[in-house]
């Protein structure tokens, strides 16, 4: 990391070192798609052997795109104009066989998603050993394959009994070393990685990161990184480059991006991971419209969802009893936001399908404001006027074949609550900032943006007047920039409101972001409970600190860069 | 007040109407740039309006076996432009005639096995535990038997009419419905918006009603099409097996009459031929639409074209 | 941290290393199918009994159609094929009958029903089994063309072809052969009384006559396994690995081989077995038109009389090979797949 940090001052189209690739003025464009912009506009770039870019930007900017079309992996619907020089020879003029050769040989690439990038029937072996085959198949005997796949295998630190391996049968850290093995396997000069740590938790997330900038370094690969992160592009490559709808907007260090962003969009998404510990971020998430200043005297008031030695099992398919939540207490109190903090499989979610009578607890209490949550469908459904649910993906939270006011006046139905309906629905939506309510009525899921259709989610718990909202991973699945704004109105509608919630998420900045209490859960167990500053700046749980640790950005305390990578 | 509050209530209800309204017309344009399934419709229309009209344009005194001044057996001629049956009759007249019959069973048997089998899959995909592992039970062992010698057993059983052989097919055939909306119901019992709705205190009819059941309808709208015309199918070979209604002789029938009275040995092909072309017709416009129907209406699909 | 993480992939670790566990996992899976398969056998032995004791008709009157009898000759052949039992009694000689292989008399060939349906057995084993081997290979080979090169002028007109035989009718496919080649081939039966009896000739012979039902029946059957193949083939196209495949440097023809057709043939090797009884279908109305001395045949003059203990049969034997391919291809589908194996 040490020595990539170095050169991070000097500009890189100054750099010595042979260029590796260089695209010019690349554009892509696709013929199905209606939008009238290409995905990629007219983009210039250079990359000198061994060096490390980060391509940042959200969803649908095109860095994909860009990625793709240095192996011309695109599908044929897209027409690309510009060069994409590899080793100075155009790959969009290239002949097939040329072609052929060139891929995985001079580049590779580790996808995104390595769930479904490997194949499902086929050993891991094989699949690493296929591309070595296919380019040094003449020369390469089987033991000399055998003892070359195994090799690589340990290099990305996985046991080698896993080469017999279906890719069903690993996590997906371990498919995506996997990845990382067979981008590695033919000994490119350069990698591609796009988005190669998504899906993972922070701590494997770490340690795939970690691993991969050191294979890279090692052999002096040139690596280009795509990620919607930029903390994370930080963590590992020494240029980022921004894109926004097809444009590159910005190119530099990546300190001085992550520090001091020129462009706005870079600003948003700089903005969007604070880090933890900076007083700047404590309650003020990354949002255009500014919040009400937080009060000083704020009084939490007496505990509203309280939960008593709760355990939830499961059995799974084997037969055997898996604890998901163990003996927990936990407590929201009014006018309170508290973090629920854990990777997955933790049994975060299992402990909030709990508390809203989604799923029955085998031993253990839930109360609402003293009294029992009642078991059966009639007494359940007035407990769920008070305490209301926000899912992770707002896109398959809302059923696409119902209107912004159905969705929104469903919950309204349900409990007949139909005195004044068009009122409550407009109410909804403006206390969810989706303003003027009439102009999103109407609409379908499928025309609203990411936050707007979280915004309609939202709407949909408010227009019940609810005590408490339990929202799951509320911003896991929205651009960066949207982030920031969803959050900012849960902050504001705890303090203009006092409504509470319990967020569960696996980002600890999250809660450094707008939370007054975090609970961490490892295991099915609270290992940790206590105010934010206390547990994320002092943790006493050896996993606590493991999960501060594994943040990419790093906490404020340990400087900037963190050393995450070690 | 009033006045405003009146008004949003009624576009709330026009949102609703706008929305199916746009709905089926990106359906039918979708649909339209399928040429095949265009073409299908089309034809299926003009088929079914000659069907239902024939007691208009045609004089069904000429079906009459006592009545005819035609020879048996005769080739096209001038009088009967497919040539004549072993009555004497006009094949035309009988395939005219017998569309009616086909198409009547065919749209008959695939609502009753459609019917049952969407209310059989759904009930068995949302409540889970034992009535769903006794439904899909009863749908494997309905699966596994086989339909023809099945539909040919209920033929035999009960009284001949057009009747029995519509339950026949039914009866046979509602599985393969039923494991499909079983499967459409599972993957959107899963979507998030369902346990979103469960959380804001939604019941099994809200659930069913609001949420599966106009999620499920479009694609059980789709297979019907296709069961259509394995309906049409089944009916023509039941017929032509012998179990159908000898009053009112559909296109199997017809077949079955002109193989009986030894029409393939003897070369007898404007007896053989028309009464098939007109199945294969109906079943591949059936078909077609069906398959431009699922392509538009399963998401799955959509990617593929 | 190092200590917890490596407890959380150690406890990954240990879920999929489970080898024991699996061992156990094929052995209850086995019992579960097999118990399944026997719980359908045992419905549709009650099912077909019942089902056809419910066809009008007098079955002594069927048997002695045509002869002059007195009253006495008809109550003793009530009494010696237990007809004037009560239905219960009926049922229980019934299924004791099935444990010693005793399937009753043929009301029309007055012969055992077991040795008529092991004589009409094996001509529908031999129309089957090469029609859907022919079929299966026809089939997968376009089906896996049309799919790979989709909208392409070979898709088209395989495609449409496909449909167009799939809208058909297989016993009017029949007639159409028969009209058009009732010269070139045998029109009916299996072989020709006048045949020499040595292996040779009557294996020529029964190949001869076989053409045009096996023609017919594989028509049809390619059609369906075409259009599975294709739609599960393109469903597999959009797959992330293939792009892998792609990435890595591998030709076209490379990739369908290696990663998308064995990942295509899974469902469609399952869905041939699992659609069986489409098969057998096709074989009951094949055989009616060709007289071909099948199960299918049999089934059909049975239907004339009607002969009440040979239409329970045959229900039965088509059922339980029905059944037997449904076990298979679950079974086929554990082997094939290493996502179902370990689960």
């Amino acid at each position: 990391m040490t020595e990539v940090a170095e050169r991070q001052d000097e500009p890189t189209e100054a750099s010595s070192s042979p260029v590796l690739l260089e695209l010019r003025d690349l554009s892509v464009r696709y013929l199905a798609a209606r939008e009238e912009l290409p995905a990629v506009r007219g983009v210039n770039l250079r990359l000198g052997a061994g060096e490390t870019l980060g391509l940042a930007g959200e969803s649908g900017c095109g860095k994909s795109t860009l990625a793709m079309s240095v192996l011309r992996l695109l599908p044929r619907t897209a027409t690309i104009s510009g060069e994409v020089l590899l080793d100075g020879e155009d790959v969009n003029t290239m002949r097939w066989g040329r072609l052929r050769t060139v891929r995985w040989a001079s580049a590779s690439v580790v996808f995104q998603g390595a769930m479904h990038a490997l194949n499902p029937v086929r050993k891991i072996y094989d699949q690493i050993a296929e591309p070595i085959q296919l380019h040094h198949g003449s020369q390469v005997d089987q033991t000399e394959l055998r003892r070359r796949v195994l090799e690589l295998i340990d290099q990305v630190e996985l046991p080698a009994s896993k080469a017999e391996a279906y890719p069903h049968e690993l996590s997906g850290g371990q498919k995506q070393r996997v990845m990382i093995a067979m981008a590695l396997a033919c000994e490119p000069r350069l990698v591609i990685a796009d988005e190669p740590t998504t899906a993972l938790d922070v701590i494997v997330q770490a340690q795939v990161l970690a691993l991969m900038s050191r294979l890279v370094a090692e052999r002096g690969i040139g690596l280009i990184m795509i990620s919607h992160d930029l903390s994370v592009l930080a963590a590992t490559c020494a240029n980022i480059a921004v894109m926004y709808r097809g444009e590159m907007v910005e190119f530099g260090p990546s300190a001085r991006l992550l520090e001091q962003p020129e462009h706005e969009h870079s600003q948003a998404l700089a903005a969007a991971f604070p880090t933890i510990g900076d007083p700047a971020a404590r309650f003020k998430p990354a949002t255009s419209t500014p919040l009400p200043e937080p009060e000083p005297d704020r009084c939490v008031g007496e505990p509203v969802l309280r939960t008593e030695n709760l355990r939830v099992d499961f059995r799974d398919r084997g037969g055997a009893t898996v604890r998901a939540v163990r003996d927990v207490d936990l407590a929201v109190a009014e006018n309170e936001i508290v973090a629920l903090v854990g990777q997955s499989g933790s049994g975060k979610t299992t402990l909030a399908r709990t508390l809203l009578g989604l799923q029955q607890p085998d031993s253990g209490r839930v109360y609402f404001r003293d009294t029992e949550i009642p078991s059966s469908a009639r007494g359940l459904r007035g407990y769920r006027r008070q305490v209301q649910l926000i899912l992770q993906d707002p896109a398959s939270a809302l059923n696409p074949r119902h209107s912004a006011y159905e969705a929104v006046a469903e919950g309204l139905r349900i409990h007949g609550l139909t005195d004044d309906e068009p009122g409550r629905v407009a109410r909804a939506l403006e206390a969810a900032e989706l303003r003027p309510a009439e102009r999103f009525m109407s609409a379908l899921p499928h025309e609203l943006s990411g936050g707007q259709k979280q915004r309609v989610v939202i709407a949909g718990a408010l227009a019940l007047d609810p005590t408490v909202v339990v929202a799951d991973e509320p911003v896991a699945s929205l651009d960066a920039s949207v982030r920031g704004e969803i959050l900012a109105l849960l902050l504001r509608l705890r303090i203009e409101l006092g409504l509470s919630a319990l967020v569960i998420t696996h980002d600890l900045g999250l809660a450094w972001n707008i939370a007054d209490r975090v609970a961490v859960m490892y295991q099915g167990e609270l290992v940790e409970v206590g105010t934010v500053e206390e547990v994320l700046l002092n943790p006493q749980h050896e996993y606590t600190r493991s999960l501060l640790a594994a943040v990419p950005g790093g906490t404020y305390r340990s400087g900037p860069n963190g050393e995450c990578a070690h | 007040m009033t006045a405003g509050e009146t008004k949003p209530a009624e576009s709330a209800r026009s949102i609703a109407w706008a929305r199916r309204r746009q709905a089926a017309g990106r359906v039918w344009r979708e649909f339209a740039t399928d040429r095949g399934g265009l073409i299908g419709l089309i034809v299926l229309a003009i088929i079914v309006l000659l069907a239902v009209l024939a007691p208009v344009l045609t004089n069904e005194a000429d079906l009459n076996v006592t009545t005819t001044e035609l020879p048996p057996r005769d080739p096209p001629s001038a009088d009967a432009w497919l040539g004549t049956d072993r009555n004497g009759v006009s094949v035309l007249l009988l395939i005219w005639w017998g569309a009616r019959v086909s198409l009547l069973i065919g749209f008959s048997a695939a609502l009753l096995s459609v019917f049952i089998g969407t209310a059989v899959g759904i009930l068995a995909a949302h409540f889970g535990g034992w009535p769903s592992t006794i439904l899909m039970r009863l749908t494997d062992f309905f699966l596994v038997l086989p339909t023809l010698v099945l539909a040919i057993a209920l033929a035999a059983v009960l009284p001949r009419g057009l009747g029995t052989i519509v339950l026949a097919i039914g009866v046979a055939s509602w599985p393969t419905t039923a494991r499909l909306v079983r499967a459409q119901t599972l993957t959107i019992e899963a979507r998030p918006y369902i346990e979103r709705s469960r959380a804001l205190g939604a019941g099994h009819a809200h659930l069913i009603g609001k949420h599966v059941l106009p999620a499920v309808l479009p694609l059980v709208f789709a297979n019907t099409t296709l069961v259509v015309a394995n309906s049409i199918i089944a009916e023509s070979t039941l017929s032509f097996l012998g179990v159908g209604d000898p009053s009112r002789p559909s296109w199997g029938g017809i077949l079955q009459a002109a193989f009986s009275s030894g029409a393939a040995t003897q070369g007898a092909w404007w007896y053989l031929l028309p009464p098939g072309i007109g199945i294969v017709i109906v079943v591949l416009c059936f078909t077609l639409c069906g398959r431009a129907l699922e392509t538009v209406l399963n998401p799955r699909l959509r990617g593929q074209g | 941290m190092s200590e917890v993480l490596t407890g959380a992939e150690r406890k990954l670790d240990a879920d999929d290393g489970g080898g024991g566990a699996r061992g156990a996992g094929l052995v209850r899976f086995l019992l579960g199918k097999l118990g399944g398969a026997l719980l359908s056998l045992a419905m549709v032995v009650v099912l077909g009994f019942l089902l056809f004791r419910m066809i009008p008709g007098d079955p002594v009157v069927t048997m002695t159609k045509g002869r002059p009898v007195s009253a006495e000759q008809l109550a003793e052949l009530r009494e010696r094929l237990g007809v004037d039992k009560p239905m219960w009694q009926q049922f229980i000689d019934y299924i004791l009958g099935l444990f010693r292989g005793d399937l009753g008399t043929s009301y029309i060939f007055q012969r055992p029903v077991a040795d008529l349906i092991l004589e009409r057995l094996w001509p529908t084993l031999l129309l089957v089994g090469v029609a859907t081997a022919l079929a299966i290979m026809l089939g997968l080979w376009f089906g896996i063309r049309a799919a790979w090169r989709r909208g392409s002028g070979f898709d088209k007109l395989s495609t449409g072809t496909a449909l167009t035989l799939w809208s058909m009718p297989q016993f009017w496919m029949g007639l159409l052969l028969l009209i058009a080649f009732s010269g070139a081939f045998p029109s009916g039966g299996m072989r020709y009384p006048d045949t020499p009896p040595d292996f040779l000739s009557q294996s020529l012979d029964v190949a001869y006559h076989l053409v045009l039902p096996c023609l017919t029946l594989t028509a049809a059957l390619y059609a369906q396994y075409l259009l599975v193949m294709r739609s599960s083939l393109l469903e597999e196209m959009n797959s992330e690995y293939l792009t892998t495949a792609r990435a890595k440097g591998l030709r076209d023809d490379l990739v369908r081989r290696r990663h998308a057709v064995p990942n295509a043939l899974l469902p469609t090797v399952t869905l041939v077995f699992l659609q069986f009884g489409m098969v057998l279908n096709g074989a009951v109305a094949v055989e009616t038109v060709f007289s071909w001395p099948g199960l299918g045949l049999l089934t059909y003059e049975a239907l004339s009389g009607p002969d009440l203990p040979v239409l329970q049969s045959t229900f039965l034997v088509l059922a339980a090979a029905v059944i037997f391919m449904n076990v298979l291809a679950e079974l086929l589908y554990r082997i094939l797949d290493p996502r179902v194996r370990a689960t």
